[in-house]
């Protein structure tokens, strides 16, 4: 199918760019570990003379906060606003205009492809401290969460792109868009769950927070695959918010998109 | 007579930077709300732990507010008056921008690294020195005018640390060209300062507390300062402090101006 070719080339394309910068991957990987250092101390030091916090212990805890790391460089997206910001900036966007690709597509396809080279780069430092971390690992065994987990991660995958993608098209309006982009940042690494487990808030403001997309932006997903979710009807109902969040989404970025090109001036190009 | 002129160079630069933002004064304010917003999940995290257990290495939920927050003033600090001088130095290095500052009446290191004040990470020292006071209140601290004044010094050794140990990574850029990441590594580091040094005792046969605790200095730079507050002056530390202060600050100058060696313009 020809439409289906172009995003498989603008994928392969996005493959190849990225593999360039495999060093950069697999150094912030490698200095992701650090913090995971810094996680264990301060959580081995939380759990002193304690078996469980909030129902979990401290090689739970872990396993939550490992599969968060490696989850991030998988699914989260990185710096796909900024890339978007430029493009219409620079009127780079304008060539997309012309041709008959759907711009949404093209960034989607480069950011899947993105995600597995990083994702794949970010195993090799992980699998080199695993001997260490082995012992603090403990996923739970049934095999049914995969059918939930998988539909999440996708969706998950989503939401983070469809976020960024509506950060970078604010730039129609604003010529400055790193400060919102950072500010999201904060509230979404807080409300994502990558702080601290979203469970261990006071019980109405965890409640809160599955209303929000950031919980389904990495917290879900997650919660599902180190065992912290365990109602199955709840991680249905959380599916069903899940997927109005990303029809929600891509309207947004659908309206923003309409609205942005009204005001588009191609400059240069 | 020279540190004067310094002093009066500086003054110049401060002054540009106020003119400049108050002209951008939408950007001061985001950017204000940004720091404001990363300091507020940091509190989130000592909030919430604390809402399942009682201490931390022996460290109470106030106690660890005292050591956060002056972990964060460290930090504001640096963001003010030295991150984006220090994190553009070594993209001008590499784009041939930093025959700029060769050309400039003074040294090549205080000219290179003083340019651009953020006065967005000045006004959020504020907000951690309030999170520092509201911290002491609530453990019923009353430290003497002499114990502030020493804080404050330790806080500023601090500074000098943070500022050696950035000015060491991005230093690299003379001689890798392509050294961008490494500010990635000094944010890994200072996250280990907002943790107890007690908390690194047991863990991993020690091997993070010599690391972390002895060889790199992220954790002594918040938890000296905390401990004289909490718990009273102690020579010991305050020199540990200081020679670790001198030692990391000069060995930053030692690198720059090594590297500054190699330097060889990019564009000319």
């Amino acid at each position: 199918m020809p439409a289906l070719a172009k995003y498989r080339h603008s994928f392969l394309i996005g493959l190849q760019s990225n593999l360039v910068y495999r060093w950069n991957f697999a150094l912030r990987a490698s200095f992701s570990l650090f913090h995971l250092v810094v996680v264990f101390i301060l959580w081995a030091a939380a759990y002193q003379g304690k078996i469980n916090i909030g129902g979990f212990d401290l090689a739970q805890t872990m396993t939550y906060f490992v599969t968060m790391l490696v989850m991030q460089f998988f699914i989260s997206a990185s710096n796909e606003d900024y890339q978007i910001s430029e493009d219409i900036r620079n009127g780079l966007i304008n060539q997309f205009l012309l041709k008959p690709i759907n711009y949404f597509g093209y960034r989607f396809s480069i950011f899947v492809a993105a995600r597995i080279v990083a994702g794949g780069l970010a195993l090799i430092p992980v699998l080199i401290a695993l001997p260490l971390m082995r012992e603090y690992l403990a996923f739970p065994s049934e095999l049914w969460r995969i059918f939930y987990a998988v539909p999440a991660l996708a969706m998950s995958a989503v939401i983070q792109f469809t976020i960024a993608y509506c950060f970078g098209l604010l730039t129609f309006w604003f010529l400055e868009i790193q400060s919102f982009i950072i500010l999201s940042l904060a509230i979404e690494t807080l409300l994502g769950g990558q702080i601290f487990p979203l469970d261990l808030m006071p019980k109405w403001l965890f409640e809160i927070s599955q209303y929000l997309p950031y919980y389904y932006q990495m917290y879900f997903p997650v919660s599902i695959i180190t065992g912290r979710a365990t109602d199955t009807s709840v991680m249905l109902l959380h599916l069903g918010i899940q997927a109005f969040w990303v029809v929600a989404l891509l309207a947004i970025s659908e309206i923003l998109w309409r609205r942005g090109l009204r005001r588009h001036t191609a400059v240069g190009g | 007579m020279k540190l004067l002129s310094y002093f009066r160079l500086w003054l110049a630069c401060a002054r540009y930077s106020l003119v400049r933002t108050m002209m951008f004064r939408m950007d001061f304010l985001m950017w204000g709300l940004v720091e404001l917003f990363w300091m507020g999940v940091n509190i989130a995290l000592v909030s919430v732990i604390y809402e399942h257990t009682d201490t931390i290495a022996g460290w109470g939920k106030y106690e660890m507010l005292l050591l956060v927050g002056s972990s964060m003033i460290v930090q504001r600090l640096l963001m003010g008056f030295f991150w984006s001088n220090l994190f553009e130095l070594g993209r001008n290095v590499r784009s041939g921008n930093f025959d700029f500052f060769l050309a400039q009446p003074g040294n090549v290191m205080f000219m290179a690294s003083t340019r651009k004040i953020d006065l967005e990470g000045i006004a959020n020292v504020f907000v951690a020195g309030g999170i520092v006071v509201y911290a002491a209140q609530k453990l019923g601290l009353h430290p003497g005018w002499d114990q502030i004044a020493i804080y404050c010094i330790m806080l500023l050794c601090g500074l000098a640390i943070h500022y050696s140990l950035i000015t060491l990574a991005v230093s690299l850029s003379f001689w890798i060209v392509k050294a961008e990441g490494m500010e990635h590594g000094y944010f890994s580091l200072t996250e280990f300062s907002r943790l107890p040094r007690e908390a690194f005792h047991s863990i991993a046969r020690g091997i993070p507390n010599v690391l972390f605790v002895y060889l790199l200095p992220a954790v002594v730079v918040s938890n000296v300062p905390a401990r004289l507050l909490l718990h009273g002056f102690q020579w010991t530390h305050a020199l540990w402090l200081f020679g670790i202060a001198v030692f990391w600050f000069s060995l930053a100058v030692f690198v720059f101006h090594r590297g500054l060696r190699r330097y060889s313009s990019a564009s000319s």
